[in-house]
């Protein structure tokens, strides 16, 4: 126990000198101090000019043009209500001046009423993400429905209300509301993914160095193999831990600080309102995710004799971990959390960790399934920690061709 | 204090790598484990620290099973490797906290130890800025730093210059002095012959030779003179084939029985005019050569 915690400091005192890990830290929480303050630092240039008004930016310009000189006004009211980003302006050119506008860029867009009924819509570059003829489209019929109406004999205003009535509805959610859960959940699993990646192949890179370096020469007559391998994993496991800590937690305190300039930002919002069950679950399934995953790491670099060899000694594990990733990402944005895949995925040791994690953020899943989950995680775990370090033990004094990974287990499993 | 393996055997999956390993080795005194590479040496020395159990026989200090809680072995393995790019002071005292050592003496002990290598200067250094000579000291002090009761020094001297292993020699001997068992193992057989009281040579997992140095050289047969002499043509003519040169200069001659020895020295010192006659004593790398070579013979 002694020397598990001197290895165990030794370990993270190695981080925290680590110029890389420090760097990356402070390079996180710098910039998302940069972005928590963003909002803050474009107010006070807005303040101080207030010849300029309260747009920042001037609007693009987008132009209308009717057949009819007499509907202009009404036309021009009903695009400057649909389109409150654009600064709306009657167009007097003709079409091919107009065109030449939008080339030029005078205008970012036209529409050219040919009648009551139709238009055409003119834009530069066409984005992806183009809405204005749909929108326009809407517009403009129901100025149509307007007129129709009033034509018939009801009045303006009545017509404007039976246009305009909106039937109220209330969405209540009983479990979990995707639209709030999804941007929290898929920040922390991505997360994890990093950190489990990125510490999962320090410690096979820090065996690696310590065999190769013969470091371990004398390792392994001052310590016994267990207390290196545990004090070393433990020692990532924190130090990934703390750092994660340092970002989230600088993430929130900068985000505190700047509340009432971020305003109603249902994302902004949803991330820093993760209910506390959710950071809970978090830290047993990062915990038990990082072990596992890193166990494995750790028995891995002990079986290369160079450093070389590390990258390809670890893919088998790379490779399972990126699968798990790629079908909870799948499922995550199919809106599907709960289908078969995942929900084998949750009980499998190696998936289980970013699978039912995903689950319980964005769906409800019965009690008993976590238990059930967390159990098997736990117990695989100690096994996966148990073998690994035997295949330390025996893979830190073995130089030359590295063994096969049924060989090492089945070794391992004999001694 | 004394260490004794008693029969130790050890196989790697199929490959029988020691095979009733025996020895003892002394507090006081310098003990040298000798064999040629894969003999089995590191083994036997990695089963003696605990590294990994043997399959059978036992590892006993002072007739009882030796306890690795009480028990303080020290170790310069003959891969050396320590931490490249970390700061000396700061391995040197994970080393000796793994040790058991708290970390203030352990602080105390490098600092002795430092100034007593010539190192001191190197305290706060990373270890890759030193010179290999002066790396191998550094890990030397890895293996003394916790005071040890054992200390095996696996080819201590490869790699230093004569002044640092002037050093070395003067720091070996006062741990012999002050009563602790050290191992040595080396190749280089003149430093073996220069501290070793007792050796042990192993050859492909057997102890094919065992014992007190001066008693093994004095046991080996006494059946070849040497002779120094300005003239040796004279010699060599009256002994014919038995007689043939040395390397240095010198003459040996063969006796067909130790018995004749005397009968012989007296007949050439009155024959011929010779500066020195003397029994051949083998050196231990001759004793060496002959165990440790292909056709081992038995002790």
């Amino acid at each position: 126990m002694n020397q598990f915690g001197t290895i165990l400091k030794f370990e993270l005192k190695y981080f925290f000198k680590n110029k890389t890990f420090v760097g990356i830290t402070i390079f996180f929480v710098v910039l998302i101090a940069a972005v928590m303050f963003f909002p803050r630092i474009i107010s006070i240039f807005e303040s101080d000019d207030p010849d300029e008004g309260n747009t920042p930016f001037s609007k693009p310009v987008m132009l209308v043009k009717t057949d009819d000189t007499a509907k202009e006004d009404a036309v021009k009211d009903i695009f400057e209500t649909y389109f409150t980003d654009y600064d709306v302006r009657l167009a007097t050119e003709n079409i091919e001046e107009i065109q030449k506008m939008i080339i030029a860029g005078v205008a970012e867009c036209a529409f050219v009423m040919q009648n009551d009924t139709s238009f055409t819509y003119y834009v530069n570059n066409l984005s992806l993400y183009d809405t204005n003829a749909e929108i326009a489209s809407e517009a403009v019929s129901r100025v149509y429905q307007m007129n129709a109406m009033i034509n018939e004999g009801i009045s303006a205003q009545d017509a404007a209300d039976i246009i305009n009535f909106r039937v109220s509805g209330e969405v209540v959610s009983l479990g979990k509301s995707q639209i709030q859960n999804f941007f929290y959940t898929y920040i922390m699993i991505f997360a994890l993914y990093m950190v489990i990646l990125l510490y999962g192949q320090m410690v096979a890179t820090n065996v690696a160095t310590e065999k190769s370096s013969r470091a371990m020469e004398l390792l392994v007559t001052s310590a016994k193999p267990t207390s290196m391998m545990f004090g070393k994993v433990l020692a990532s496991c924190l130090a990934g831990l703390i750092q994660l800590i340092a970002i989230f937690g600088s993430a929130v305190l900068f985000y505190n600080l700047n509340r009432s300039y971020w305003g109603e930002n249902m994302i902004i919002d949803s991330i820093f309102n993760i209910p506390a069950s959710l950071l809970v679950y978090m830290l047993v399934f990062f915990i038990l995710g990082f072990l596992i995953y890193a166990f494995m790491f750790g028995a891995v670099g002990s079986t290369a004799t160079k450093l070389e060899d590390i990258n390809t000694s670890v893919m088998p594990i790379t490779m399972l971990f990126i699968v798990a990733f790629i079908v909870v990402m799948m499922s995550m944005t199919s809106g599907e959390v709960d289908n078969p895949a995942m929900i084998v995925c949750s009980f499998i040791p190696f998936t289980s960790p970013m699978a039912m994690f995903t689950r319980i953020a964005m769906s409800t899943v019965p009690w008993y399934e976590i238990a059930i989950s967390i159990a098997i995680l736990v117990g695989s775990t100690i096994g996966v920690g148990v073998i690994s370090a035997k295949i330390y033990r025996m893979g830190v004094l073995m130089y030359g061709t590295p063994p096969t990974i049924g060989n090492l287990i089945k070794a391992a499993l004999k001694s | 204090m004394e260490l004794e393996l008693l029969n130790i055997e050890k196989s790697f999956g199929d490959k029988k790598v020691l095979t009733g390993v025996s020895f003892k080795a002394e507090g006081g005194k310098a003990f040298g484990l000798l064999g040629r590479n894969g003999a089995g040496k590191t083994t036997t020395i990695r089963i003696l620290m605990n590294v990994f159990p043997s399959d059978g026989g036992q590892v006993l200090i002072d007739g009882k099973p030796i306890d690795y809680n009480k028990i303080k072995i020290g170790y310069l393995p003959e891969e050396r490797g320590l931490y490249p790019k970390k700061i000396i002071l700061d391995q040197l005292v994970y080393f000796a906290q793994l040790k058991g050592m708290s970390r203030a003496d352990a602080i105390k002990a490098i600092d002795y130890w430092l100034n007593r290598l010539d190192m001191t200067e190197h305290r706060t250094k990373r270890l890759d800025t030193l010179s290999k000579g002066n790396q191998q000291k550094i890990q030397l002090i890895t293996a003394l730093a916790h005071d040890p009761d054992i200390v095996i020094l696996d080819e201590p001297f490869s790699g230093l210059d004569p002044v640092n292993a002037m050093l070395l020699k003067d720091v070996v001997k006062e741990q012999i002095a002050i009563g602790k068992i050290v191992l040595f193992s080396s190749h280089q057989m003149s430093y073996i012959e220069e501290f070793c009281d007792s050796i042990a040579i192993i050859n492909k997992g057997v102890i094919v030779l065992h014992g007190d140095l001066r008693d093994i050289k004095r046991d080996y047969p006494r059946d070849r003179l040497v002779v120094r002499t300005q003239a040796p043509d004279a010699i060599r003519k009256d002994f014919g084939s038995v007689c043939s040169s040395t390397e240095d200069g010198g003459l040996m001659i063969r006796l067909s029985s130790p018995s004749e020895k005397q009968q012989i020295m007296m007949r050439i010192t009155e024959n011929y005019d010779i500066d020195e006659i003397k029994v051949f004593e083998p050196s231990l790398n001759d004793i060496f050569v002959e165990y440790a070579g292909d056709a081992p013979k038995e002790a």
